[in-house]
């Protein structure tokens, strides 16, 4: 088996993880979150300078915690994008000098295909076109995952927002703080998530017409504000988990038509939002329904890190998949059809 | 008995030399300002075609532009570490100086948004930390100002420096980043009939003779939420600030954005502009306007750091000899 390591810096993680073909080796974390806290976002001049400072450091612990020398890695992989470019660079400035100073080969893999590539570790599932449900700060997409090292479509994504962020600004709206995922997850679970109905987008007969997989989360995003607006004395917890609860209930319809539609009985829901205890729980019940075998990476591997960037690589060698060029660059607006550089 | 690499990424050229025992092996440019991330592996891969044993790593820590910078000493720290040898940070300004045969002078690079990198040198001495500033401002100093285009940092240089000189350990930002934490204890909500009589203060106080009346705040009120947006700050229970913004046919207008005169300079402005910015979004409006008095230096480069543009001019917009500027900024 192949040892390869993954690193991952497209947003505010400092991450990489080293895996033994399909095994987890290691997975080190380090986040600048907190140093955005009190700007209620991802500053990317912050995160950048944050990633070269811990990059190093966050090597050397990987190789720690694996056991394994960095002579003994026999690829390196690293997220060429999407992300912040400030960010990817350095994580793909790093990875390029790995690959040349160990003399082996590099992979630069699209950040959004690592989210699903996750979900193979520890595992012996076999590899199945399957739907993937991509849910984070950045991205909201349902895709066609026909081979996860070679071929992902999309069918639909957000027009605006993503859902993560949506999370992020309903609870800046509502005084909570940031990152809005978390926060208002654990709300939610003293409210009455059916306090309001609030609006689920693109979810009428017309916008169906177009938007069959398409999401969107402004109208939503608006409609809390001017609830809350309206509302003295509102309780928190109650709009959380009603907000809450139309982010999921659109996010699952969309997914399971997606599956429905294209005959494919797996789903694969991945990235931070995958972390939500609400969108979990109400998931499980509606796959069983549906009799769709669902999959969910652990918790701790759906927000970004780098054992799911050195997943997909260890799946790329699997596969066959050419490592890339050397001076591959960084590209913050990567489309997913791009799954390796 | 050693190989060096030298490495910088400090200004537009992404450079690149090997030194074998003070012979220079290698030492090839690119001049690309967007494109360090690119051309440095490359040209590293040339180097070790030639010679694949790299005793020690030299890097420009600048100052230069961050993005271009860190990407020269993210991969030489990587690529030291997995070389299992040394790294050495120089900074690149002295790489830069070291050709130069002039008893006094300054050298200057450029950090953007029309401003320089520099710092002076004596007898082959930098004798300044590196600073950033106005170009105009280093004409002050009355000795040669020598800019990059004409001179760069020279890898070769970087490299006998770094076997000579104390590493350099941090990049050479000078900058502090672009952001602004939300200020202390301020609370924005929206604006209601209860702030009139505060806001009314506010507006004599900063207008004078063009300061709206009660009257005037009301009717536009009438128009939220559909068509306009009326946003306050408070700090200890006490209007500070407000702002409001007008939404018709594709175009939001900014009617006002106020900040009583013992707040301002915390980043109250910035903050209610971007809420005001965010909400046209929502809106979907294509762009935003907004006049600003002519001479209102305090505000302009706000607005000009969201992308605000002067479009056109009014006279006697706000009274007799009081010319309005008007700005725009694209939201597409």
């Amino acid at each position: 088996m192949a040892l390869v390591l993954g690193i991952e810096t497209s947003c505010d993680e400092t991450a990489v993880g080293i895996v033994d073909g399909r095994k987890l080796l290691a997975n080190v974390i380090s986040s600048s979150v907190e140093q955005h806290v009190r700007f209620g976002g991802v500053v990317p001049e912050v995160a950048s300078r944050a990633h070269l400072e811990a990059m190093q450091q966050v090597i050397k612990q990987a190789l720690k915690d694996a056991g394994v020398s960095i002579k003994d890695i026999d690829a390196i992989a690293v997220t060429a994008g999407p992300g912040l470019i400030g960010a990817l660079l350095v994580g793909v400035s790093s990875a390029s000098a790995l690959s040349l100073a160990l003399n082996k080969p590099l992979y630069g893999v699209n950040h959004l295909s690592a989210h699903i590539a996750v979900d193979q570790l520890d595992s012996d599932k076999k590899i199945l076109p399957t739907i993937a449900l991509l849910v984070s700060g950045g991205h909201s997409s349902i895709l066609k995952v026909n081979n996860l090292a070679k071929d992902v479509e999309v069918m639909g994504a957000t027009i605006d927002d993503a859902a993560g962020e949506a999370f992020d600004k309903i609870a800046r709206i509502m005084g909570l703080g940031f990152p809005g995922g978390p926060i208002i997850d654990k709300q939610s679970k003293d409210g009455d998530l059916k306090y309001v109905n609030f609006p689920r987008g693109l979810t009428g007969a017309s916008d169906l017409e177009k938007h069959k997989y398409d999401f969107s989360f402004s109208g939503l995003k608006t409609a809390v504000t001017r609830f809350i607006d309206q509302t003295p004395n509102y309780k928190k917890a109650d709009v959380a988990a009603s907000f809450q609860e139309a982010v999921v209930d659109v996010l699952l319809s969309k997914s399971l038509a997606a599956c429905k539609e294209s005959g494919i009985d797996h789903l694969v829901i991945a990235g931070g939002v995958a972390a939500n205890s609400r969108l979990r729980q109400v998931a499980k019940q509606r796959c069983e329904i549906n009799k769709i075998n669902l999959s969910i990476p652990p918790i701790g591997l759906c927000t970004d890190n780098g054992a799911m960037v050195a997943a997909l690589g260890s799946l790329a060698i699997s596969q066959g998949v050419e490592p890339s060029q050397i001076g591959i660059g960084a590209d913050s607006a990567a489309s997913i059809a791009q799954v390796i550089w | 008995m050693s190989n060096v690499l030298a490495i910088d990424t400090s200004t537009s050229k992404t450079s690149v030399a090997l030194i074998c025992d003070g012979k220079v092996i290698f030492n090839q440019s690119h001049t690309d300002p967007l494109a360090h991330g690119e051309v440095l592996p490359k040209l590293v891969s040339q180097v070790i075609a030639l010679n694949n044993k790299i005793d020690l790593v030299a890097v420009g820590m600048g100052p230069g532009p961050f993005t271009g910078l860190r990407v020269g000493i993210a991969f030489a720290q990587s690529f030291a570490l997995a070389a299992e040898i040394d790294w050495v940070g120089v900074c690149s300004l002295d790489a830069m100086a070291a050709g130069i045969n002039k008893s006094e002078f300054i050298l200057s690079t450029d950090a953007r948004r029309k401003e320089r990198f520099w710092a002076r040198y004596k007898d082959g001495l930098r004798i300044t930390e590196p600073a950033v500033s106005n170009a105009s401002e280093l004409e002050k100093f009355g000795i040669p100002v020598l800019n990059e285009g004409e001179y760069y940092p020279d890898p070769v240089a970087l490299a006998k420096i770094a076997q000579s000189s104390k590493s350099v350990e941090q990049p050479i930002y000078i900058r502090k980043p672009d952001a602004y934490p939300l200020p202390i204890g301020v609370k924005f909500r929206p604006m209601t009939a209860l702030d009139l009589v505060s806001a009314t203060a506010i507006e004599k106080e900063v207008y004078a003779k063009a300061a709206w009346s009660a009257g005037q705040f009301k009717e536009e009120f009438a128009k939220a939420p559909k068509t306009a947006h009326y946003l306050a700050a408070e700090f200890e229970g006490q209007l500070i600030a407000y702002a409001g913004i007008f939404y018709v046919a594709d175009v939001a207008d900014i009617h006002t954005i106020t900040v009583a005169a013992d707040h301002r300079r915390k980043g109250i402005g910035r903050e209610l502009l971007k809420r005001l910015i965010d909400w046209a979004r929502v809106k979907k409006a294509q762009a935003i306007m907004l006049e600003m008095r002519l001479g209102n230096d305090q505000a302009r480069p706000l607005y000009e750091s969201f992308g605000f543009v002067e479009i056109s001019r009014r006279e006697n917009y706000y009274g007799p000899g009081l010319t309005a500027v008007v700005m725009r900024k694209e939201l597409k």
